[in-house]
């Protein structure tokens, strides 16, 4: 089969649904598929321009190239299922969180005047057509389907995908929680460095970059955590396998997450990961004393948590142990039997 | 709003608690037609009453806004604002507005009494919902029914569905009634609610149901002789139980204790009806006429009745069949129950009022915005306005609703 995989783009970022859509992209061509990346830059702001950049996507012509039918377009991510295409298929990461559950937050990018309401409405009603047309609607977590049922009405089938391809390999339980995560306001990593201060036999390492980094540090700074919190910036494969394979447990709680790698991650390297009650798609995966411990997003509670496991890495061993075996039932292969089905 | 006693005042006071936790409402009392300073819409509800909607309509005039059009067909209204204020000729002008010459000489007929009132022989054929289909920004409908029968008319301006609310009720205990089955009526009793049809069909359902009741919960509309017709059937001694009008609480005791509710209309006026969606949401089996927003009940959960010719006939067959099958009442209030908690929510309602407020307070920004930054992208590159280009555009655009 031909496949376009359509995934947008914002230039000099990269994080889980860029890894996503350029495995998809690996493992269809593994399985003997035609399969190409289709990406549109986007940026949401200011004002309009969502839609504006949501509308390229309608004006693509998907349906051939070179004079060749594309046999079936598979969308990810807004507004890149905005695309037509006669057998479209939507394996939806993420809608455009600002005009759901992230409107009126501090997360959220739509004001309380008129232009902004309606525009907030307009993506939602972009959101009904655009995913009515799918002629198979997925999504990566039961946390996203509820969404997009709430929001729109329709119904997509749960199917959440395996993680990057890693080293993935246990070197024992070192005495760190590690944070893999991209740094902005919603991975909720000041929780993590509040907790470290709460806790002076706690030690971090925060990988990543983004635009919250930089208060993420002075935060560090100021909590005295000089020397126990490592910030590493972006790191390649192989040293963020090492870092999985040493810690002591992953933390991984942003505020109600669409799905998240993160914790399979974690899991193929046998860890439990620390979260919250409110961290969303990750609770469908991490329970509470059988792969992690789930606390409420406060510092004093997730200090605890880290050092019960510090503690107890017996404990530790045998939640990163159920994790693994749920984490070895998500294959591509299935995931790809069943998007192409 | 009550205290006024209409289903639209019901249903105004039943929905406004939460809309107004997710947007700020401020409530316009009875008479006021002077915008409210500082809002960014206003939001008119127009039913057929010239007695409680023709401030409205006059409000409407100086502000145009958004209209919850609960009838389609605003014949009686528009009678009230004219006739009934001594202003023929403001009726003759609507009606010619409508009908043409044939509608200025038919008015003409009701004014000097020689026809019978067209809003009762023929209010279908002349709606007279043109003036505030002209002043709506934007309409909120509850049916299918309503929103084709305006674009039929020539609206073009966005149109909401958005389904009644559900009443949330504490447990009912149902009234201590005989009946085996018991079926009730709710409402005014009178031709347009086919209640001769549904007599009828409940006398041949007692031929061979003796135990069968018939519960009409109602007023007598003036000039229904409803004693002489259950004589004549000779359902006056019995199979027939009474009562006026009621208190909300009686009504739900009654609603409760029926094994199923007939509902009929014709000729309808577009509207949805309060009383059918009680009785769903009390998971009661309802029948009713197939016609206007009452076809577009799920079958799972209603029987539907054609008007005119056979209907008699067709309405026992279906009293018949929900007297005889406990599976299938079973079955339609199970239907009933699972549809109101997904399509009657009073939440979701409120949630769906808040998105069209929104869209019609800012959407037509938004729409000049991205209007603007496509047209100009398409200048840019040489797309001349009334080309194919340009023309291809539009349909993308109108495809994902960011055109006009």
């Amino acid at each position: 089969m031909r496949i376009a995989v359509c995934a947008p783009q914002v230039p000099f970022v990269r994080g889980g649904a860029e890894i996503f859509a350029d495995t998809l992209v690996d493992e269809l061509r593994a399985r003997d598929h035609e399969a190409e990346l289709v990406t549109v830059p986007f940026k949401w702001y200011p004002g309009t321009r969502v839609l504006d950049q949501a509308f390229l996507w309608r004006l693509l012509d998907l349906t051939e190239s070179d004079g060749r039918p594309i046999d079936l377009a598979v969308a990810t991510k807004f507004p890149s299922y905005c695309v037509r295409h006669p057998n479209k298929r939507v394996w939806v990461l993420h809608q455009f969180r600002q005009a759901y559950e992230l409107d009126q937050t501090e997360l959220g990018q739509f004001s309380e005047e008129p232009a902004d309401r309606a525009l907030r409405r307009s993506v939602q009603r972009l959101d009904r057509i655009a995913l009515g047309e799918a002629r198979r609607l997925f999504a990566t977590s039961r946390n996203v389907a509820d969404r997009i049922e709430r929001s729109t009405g329709l119904q997509a089938e749960v199917m959440p995908h395996p993680p990057q391809e890693l080293p993935y390999r246990n070197d024992g339980y070192g005495d760190f929680v590690l944070s893999v995560n991209r740094l902005d306001r919603a991975k909720r990593i000041d929780l993590l460095l509040e907790a470290a201060a709460l806790d002076p036999a706690l030690r971090i390492v925060v990988t990543g970059d983004g635009p919250d980094r930089e208060r993420l540090e002075r935060l560090a700074h100021e909590r005295g955590l000089d020397g126990r919190a490592a910030f590493t910036g972006r790191i390649g494969e192989d040293e963020l396998a090492s870092l999985y394979a040493r810690c002591l447990a992953v933390y991984y709680a942003p505020v109600d997450e669409d799905f998240g790698m993160v914790p399979y991650e974690a899991f193929l390297s046998e860890k439990p990961v620390l979260t919250t009650h409110d961290a969303g798609g990750p609770l469908e995966v991490v329970t509470d004393g059988r792969t992690g411990l789930v606390t409420a997003p406060e510092a004093g509670e997730l200090a605890r948590a880290a050092g019960r496991l510090r503690e107890h890495p017996d404990e530790a061993r045998a939640f990163g142990l159920a994790g693994r075996e749920l984490a070895a039932r998500v294959t591509w292969d299935a995931c790809i039997e069943r998007l192409l089905a | 709003m009550p205290p006024e006693r209409s289903g639209i005042a019901d249903y105004s006071a039943h929905l406004l608690p939460a809309l107004a936790e997710r947007i700020d409402v401020q409530v316009v009392r009875r008479g006021r037609t002077r915008s409210v300073r500082g809002t960014d819409l206003a939001l008119y509800h127009v039913g057929n009453n010239p007695d409680a909607h023709g401030w409205i309509v006059e409000a409407l005039r100086k502000r145009p806004g958004v209209v919850v059009l609960h009838d389609f067909v605003l014949h009686h209204l528009v009678a009230g604002l004219t006739i009934g204020r001594r202003d023929g000729h403001g009726y003759l002008d609507a009606m010619e507005r409508e009908g043409g010459v044939v509608g200025r000489l038919l008015a003409h007929g009701v004014l000097d009494k020689r026809i019978p009132p067209l809003w009762e022989s023929r209010p279908e054929d002349y709606h007279l919902a043109g003036e505030v289909l002209g002043l709506a920004t934007g309409l909120i409908v509850h049916s299918r029914y309503v929103e084709e029968r305006a674009r039929a008319a020539g609206y073009e301006g966005p149109v909401w569905r958005v389904s009644h609310p559900a009443w949330e009720h504490a447990p009912v205990e149902p009234a201590r009634l005989e009946g085996s089955p018991l079926i009730g009526s709710f409402g005014n009793l009178n031709a347009s609610k086919r209640i001769p049809q549904l007599l009828e069909a409940f006398a041949r359902l007692r031929r061979s149901r003796p135990e069968a009741r018939l519960l009409l919960v109602g007023a007598v509309s003036p000039g229904f002789d409803l004693d002489r017709r259950l004589q004549r059937l000779g359902l006056s001694e019995e199979g027939i139980l009474r009562e006026e009008y009621v208190e909300e609480e009686r009504l739900w005791a009654l609603m409760a204790a029926c094994d199923f509710c007939v509902n009929l209309r014709s000729p309808t006026m577009g509207e949805t009806s309060g009383s059918v969606i009680r009785q769903l949401s009390l998971g009661k089996p309802v029948v009713v006429s197939g016609v206007g927003w009452f076809a577009e009940l799920p079958d799972a959960v209603a029987l539907k009745v054609p008007v005119g010719a056979g209907e008699t006939e067709a309405l026992h067959a279906a009293l018949e069949l929900l007297a005889r099958d406990d599976a299938a009442r079973r079955a339609m209030s199970a239907a009933a129950l699972d549809l109101v908690r997904r399509e009657h929510d009073l939440g979701r309602v409120a949630d769906l009022y808040a998105a069209a407020l929104e869209q019609a307070a800012g959407g037509e920004a938004v729409a000049d915005a991205v209007l603007g930054d496509v047209a100009r992208a398409a200048a840019d590159v040489g797309i001349e306005p009334g080309s194919p280009e340009a023309a291809e555009l539009a349909r993308r655009l109108a495809e994902v609703e960011l055109g006009r």
